[in-house]
């Protein structure tokens, strides 16, 4: 026999979940705390990246070499966004925790994981209400946009959409994160210690492995916070965006397997197991993609327009064999300025670090030290330049191409503008802090009884 | 009768059964080999000092803990611990769901989720009284009207078979009446309720059976005459068959 009423409740109403959701993250203090802390924070960042970009604008002013360096994307988006970035990093975790720590220490987790929704329905509810915290925490960033651009200031669509997406992954992955400790702790404080290890351990890592080869340097790429350097080089890289989403899908899946009610400790932790490894396997299958679009306006991601045709049509493979140190500031150079444009235009490149796992100390007294050899098509060339203008050549001279001439009229111009930015300081510490107070307690007012609730008598 | 036609008369009397349950805490055993069964229309009272087994018992048998031996069946057949949310639900002790959240956002959200109507929410509203809170948040309810709002997400749910944990904890004497009457007259439209209760005198004014539970097992199981038949006092209250048979 099955009960009738059983049958209605096998679809239940998921815009009752992510309301419900949504409320508990905006009934609780932390996520109005972050938005009154981030006002400063972002204001300051915005008030100096605008003063030092009048600085250097100023001095740009008779000198148009100098201007065409001048990118509101690393002058402004960067700086005001690299506030938002920390506010994400170290307090948004806070917020996201208490979409699930809440109800597992007040027991409330009992009876969600009793209504008629999947686990994985109820995960994702939770994702979503993190990514309207994520919205409403953005909205300071984007109101410093606006007094961007009110400055006459030029915003590129691409590269500030591109911006954009990547600190949304970036808060999406902090978020799963969070939801993943928050499940697999008693407590919101042992959860909030959890992310932080993942967020600040990043941190770690960046100053601890930056550099490093082999496996040291593989740890290293796995640092949070390199997740956002290439959006804000203005990269569109298929293999990190399909990267983070593998990572946040891997979280949240994790954060599920700790949900399920009734399943003993141990299978829970063959289950993660198995989780874990279908994450990594997909992270290192979607990590191979070499697809991306260089979406930064000034095109600091590609070789000159003519260079890229050029290179796109070599079609044997080029092999490059470094004799540099990874730390070596000029393989950072030469990385920058050639290999990573030439993994990008090339079809079929292999780069060699010959000296994987040494020191610069321990390197540098080899005779080939410095070297760079470019092979292609059974023909090698060697160089010690990191400047494309010196590498480019040698390849074409292997390759037995012409060396293209540069087309005109495709120089990045640059954007110049010496504003006052006065105006962001009342902003951002005086009227945005009251607008998100009076928010908050709109947010906390008395809710209306709905009329057919009244009509029914269920308020007399 | 037949032996078909008998099984279906015990699979509508006895929808619920409960067999060998056992359940461990790293070394230590919480639930000793707990059978018994649930029948329609009835409130089946689990009686037992506190650190009994009460609660293990419940979430055990609603599928939130896991069990390290027996089985539920549900019209004699195996309920698996996936698929007793569709018919077993469990009412913790003490919670106050969602505390930031005001009374009639959580109501509501209930009464979504299983695809009831205001009509319904109205009715389970009324029915515990709950009218004069529906816009407190849940964390300023007394303990009393967060008892009723516990209740009255219980009404709102459709499960055949309802688990609460110390229902009348914090009620007074009328309010223990009012919701007794109710649950009896939800109980004659033919849903069963399982109440884990320390207060013997709460417990026999409104269960019709009794699982006498001590150290996660099971001492008697009966209504009031059959405990005493089992303890041979014809006379006897709870508390001395208690007494008397832990």
């Amino acid at each position: 026999m099955r009960s009738p009423e059983t049958e209605t409740i096998r679809r239940p109403s998921l815009q009752a979940l992510l309301s419900k959701e949504v409320r508990e993250i905006l009934s609780g203090r932390a996520l109005w705390t972050m938005l009154l802390l981030l006002c400063p924070l972002v204001g300051y960042s915005f008030f100096q990246a605008v003063a030092l970009y009048g600085e250097a604008s100023a001095a740009a002013r008779d000198q148009p070499v100098l201007a065409s360096s001048l990118s509101p994307l690393d002058g402004i988006l960067v700086p005001t966004f690299g506030a938002f970035y920390v506010a994400v990093t170290l307090l948004f975790p806070f917020v996201a925790i208490r979409a699930l720590a809440r109800e597992k220490e007040t027991g409330t987790l009992k009876l969600l994981v009793q209504l008629p929704y999947q686990i994985r329905t109820l995960i994702v509810g939770k994702l979503a209400a993190i990514g309207v915290a994520w919205l409403i925490g953005i909205f300071p960033v984007v109101t410093a946009l606006f007094l961007w651009s009110s400055f006459g200031g030029h915003l590129n669509p691409l590269e500030t959409a591109n911006l954009i997406l990547g600190h949304l992954l970036y808060g999406f992955l902090i978020g799963a994160i969070a939801l993943f400790a928050a499940a697999i702790s008693d407590n919101s404080a042992t959860a909030a210690i959890v992310t932080l290890a993942f967020t600040i351990g990043s941190w770690v890592l960046d100053f601890a492995l930056a550099g490093q080869a082999g496996a040291l340097g593989w740890i290293s790429r796995l640092s949070l916070t390199q997740a956002l350097h290439t959006f804000e080089q203005g990269l569109l890289s298929a293999a990190l965006v399909f990267g983070i989403c593998a990572a946040i899908a891997g979280f949240a899946t994790l954060a599920g397997v700790w949900l399920h009610p009734g399943v003993s400790l141990r299978d829970k932790v063959v289950r993660a197991f198995i989780y874990a490894v279908v994450t990594a396997g997909l992270l290192a299958v979607v990590t191979q993609l070499r697809t991306s679009t260089d979406v930064a306006e000034d095109q600091r991601n590609s070789f000159p327009a003519a260079d890229q045709k050029a290179l796109a049509a070599l079609n044997k493979p080029l092999i490059i064999t470094v004799h540099l140190a990874p730390e070596d500031p000029r393989y950072v150079d030469l990385q920058r300025n050639v290999l990573s444009k030439l993994e990008r235009a090339v079809p079929n490149v292999t780069i060699r670090l010959a000296t994987a796992g040494q020191s610069v100390v321990g390197s540098a007294s080899e005779v080939s030290y410095g070297e760079i050899e470019y092979s292609y098509g059974g023909r090698t060339v060697k160089s010690r330049s990191t400047s494309h203008r010196e590498a480019l050549p040698l390849v074409y001279g292997l390759a037995g191409v012409a060396i293209p001439a540069p087309q005109v009229g495709q120089d990045y111009p640059g954007y110049p503008l010496v504003a006052d930015g006065w105006i962001a300081l009342p902003w951002f510490f005086v009227a945005l802090p009251l607008l998100i107070t009076g928010a908050w307690w709109l947010s906390r007012r008395v809710p209306r009884i709905p009329a057919q609730f009244v009509k029914y008598g269920g308020q007399t | 009768m037949s032996d078909n036609a008998s099984s279906c008369e015990h699979e509508a009397a006895v929808p619920l059964q409960v067999a060998g349950i056992t359940k461990w805490y790293g070394k230590e055993r919480a639930l000793t080999d707990v059978s018994f069964d649930m029948r329609r229309g009835e409130i089946l009272g689990v009686i037992g000092p506190n650190g009994s087994g009460k609660t293990t018992l419940l979430e055990t048998v609603a599928g939130l803990l896991p069990a390290d031996a027996g089985c539920i069946l549900w019209q004699l057949s195996p309920l698996p611990r996936e698929r007793r949310r569709n018919v077993i639900f469990y009412l913790p002790d003490g919670l106050r769901p969602w505390d930031d959240q005001h009374v009639i956002h959580v109501l509501e959200f209930f009464a979504s989720a299983f695809g009831k109507g205001f009509a319904d929410l109205g009715k389970a509203t009324r029915s515990v009284g709950l009218e004069q809170v529906l816009v407190k948040r849940i964390c300023t309810l007394s303990k009393g009207y967060a008892r009723r709002l516990m209740l009255a997400l219980a009404l709102l749910t459709p499960h055949p078979v309802v688990l609460m944990d110390e229902p009348f904890d914090g009620f007074d004497i009328r309010q223990t009446r009012e919701v007794m009457a109710l649950m009896h007259d939800v109980a004659a439209r033919g849903r069963m309720f399982t109440l884990a209760i320390h207060q013997l005198s709460d417990a026999e004014r409104v269960c019709d059976r009794f699982i006498l539970l001590a150290e996660g097992r099971i001492c008697g199981i009966g209504t009031l005459n059959d405990l005493r038949a089992l303890t041979g006092q014809p006379t006897a209250g709870l508390e001395d068959l208690f007494l008397a048979l832990t």
